[in-house]
């Protein structure tokens, strides 16, 4: 490139590149690793004073020099607009990669062991687990057999259950939780930042409810969303009415498209899960199957004759095989496995060839 | 006006009369949540009023959808980070924590980052952030990391031409 006779200001050069976006020439990749090099001796190194000298001597040579420089001079104050140290945020950079690459391999493997389960068993229980966008679409979800304890910024504490997906949002004048599937306990914070707390809602697609305490329970069914209050009291508003009802401390209740009515939670204590276990007294077995089958991939299948058993105690449900187990082993049941993801519980006299 | 001006409005507005309730549910259908579903919605046609040249789509949903999915990949990124970010924070030791004042412009700062440093190597966008946000010398980022300086002058090289790129070549 040949040195002109004099420097043209910007807006010659500009001129002079008008065939092409005014504002951005394209620049010779060599004129610009050129200032890159520079670069990193003036601002990213100390440099002495023949340095700078060679440095200007470079930077009158051509005009192409001096807008190189001055973009990627600009480069070196990107970010500056926070006073975070790099360690800040690298750690929240890794820990987002992180998130994305775990659920990335979580929906693999889901994708991997529902083709799997459907080539084995075929319909029916599947329906249940084959909506899977609304985990992709969710802020936060778990997948079969997770929990996950959320620390909100506002100080709610937000614990999802097993299958569940949530959304939420704290930047406006409500702080909104929206329960997209599955189970939430909510313990609502302080929302200190606010010079007022601000109204706490969760919405469902039954309708939403307004915290009004500080404990409570969410369960999303598909007949209804199931309220369990464990201090204070929740209002619920069904979607399709004007009315309201007040759910106080522990009550549990339905809340339905047009209406609300009182629920039973069939003898298990609501909120136990956060602790691990399904509590309860007088439980049929029936429903406790059902309840734990929650928390498994896979089907459990209850006969008839011993659907009514009752059973009562504590059944831990983050390893579901050893609870069977225990119940197999207390109970006059017995268990056999048809697939890997299929348990049928029978009686225990009964041969298990007979389903 | 000029005249393409004219063509483009008419245009975007035959668009909006047409496709908005469409384009809306759509949205809604990706991000499981009414509530951002409007403001994206509105946010593809201010896109498209920006735009230099006429949209002449044949397919205007396929067009439109397009767009928006970008919008949509962008929202549940920076929701990701926000998580990851009041995750980070939660067990960050308190006298390094910014104040909450300044908690929004990070995460603004934190976005821009990530959308420009996404595609470098981890050693290479750590290096870089050393430099950018600690204001390290490549000697002294080089002791912190213990590579050798010319290691970090490549790091430092590689993330400039990286952002050169982004920023005026696209």
């Amino acid at each position: 490139m040949s040195i002109p006779v004099h420097s043209p200001s910007t807006a010659e050069i500009r001129h002079q590149n008008s065939n092409k976006d005014a504002s951005s020439p394209a620049l010779p990749d060599e004129t610009i690793d050129n200032a890159i090099i520079w670069s990193i001796k003036l601002d990213y190194n100390e440099a002495n004073k023949e340095i700078k000298r060679r440095f200007e001597h470079w930077l009158q040579a051509d005009p192409m020099h001096a807008i190189a420089w001055e973009r990627i001079h600009s480069l070196r104050h990107s970010f500056s607009g926070t006073s975070a140290s790099s360690a800040l945020v690298m750690s929240t950079i890794e820990h987002a990669d992180q998130q994305r690459h775990q659920s990335l391999l979580k929906r693999r493997k889901t994708i991997q062991l529902l083709s799997l389960a459907s080539l084995t068993i075929g319909t029916g229980w599947l329906v249940r687990a084959q909506l899977p966008w609304q985990r992709l679409t969710a802020d936060t979800s778990t997948e079969i057999g997770e929990q996950r304890t959320l620390q909100l910024a506002d100080g709610t504490e937000l614990i999802l259950n097993t299958d569940t997906a949530v959304s939420t949002d704290l930047s406006g004048e409500n702080r909104m939780i929206l329960l997209l599937r599955g189970e939430i306990m909510v313990k609502t914070g302080a929302d200190a930042h606010h010079a007022e707390k601000r109204p706490f809602f969760v919405y469902t697609s039954f309708g939403k409810m307004q915290a009004l305490g500080t404990r409570f329970t969410v369960r999303l069914a598909s007949e209804g969303a199931l309220i369990s209050v464990q201090e204070h009291a929740v209002a619920l508003y069904p979607a399709q009415s004007q009315a309201s009802y007040l759910v106080k401390e522990n009550e549990s209740r339905w809340l339905r498209e047009g209406e609300t009515e009182p629920a039973n939670l069939l003898g298990m204590d609501a909120g136990s899960w956060a602790h691990g276990v399904i509590s309860g007294n007088n439980i049929r077995l029936a429903d406790l199957l059902a309840e734990l089958a929650r928390y498994r991939m896979g089907h459990i299948s209850c006969a008839p004759e011993i659907a009514d058993l009752r059973v009562s105690g504590l059944f831990h449900i983050k390893d579901t095989d050893k609870t069977l187990q225990f119940l197999a082993h207390t109970q006059p049941i017995r268990l056999s496995y048809r697939t890997r993801l299929w348990v049928y519980v029978g009686p225990a006299q009964q041969d298990n060839g007979a389903l | 006006m000029s005249k393409p001006d004219l063509t483009l409005h008419q245009e975007v507005h035959a668009l909006y009369i047409d496709h908005y309730s469409w384009l809306q549910g759509w949205i809604r259908r990706k991000l499981g949540n009414a509530f951002d579903a409007n403001d994206m919605a509105q946010d593809v046609f201010m896109r498209l009023l920006l735009r230099k040249h006429p949209v002449q789509a044949h397919q205007p949903r396929a067009f439109l959808s397009t767009i928006a999915h970008g919008f949509v990949v962008e929202h549940w990124r920076r929701r990701e980070l926000e998580l990851a970010w009041q995750e980070t924070l939660a067990s960050w030791p308190a006298p390094e924590v910014p104040p909450p004042e300044s908690r929004l412009i990070f995460l603004e700062t934190l976005i821009e980052i990530d959308r420009m440093l996404d595609a470098l190597k981890p050693a290479v966008r750590s290096a870089f952030l050393m430099a950018q946000l600690d204001g390290l010398t490549c000697p002294q980022i080089a002791e912190r990391i213990g590579v050798s300086l010319a290691t970090v002058e490549r790091y430092i090289a590689k993330a400039l031409r990286h952002c050169y790129a982004l920023r005026f070549e696209t």
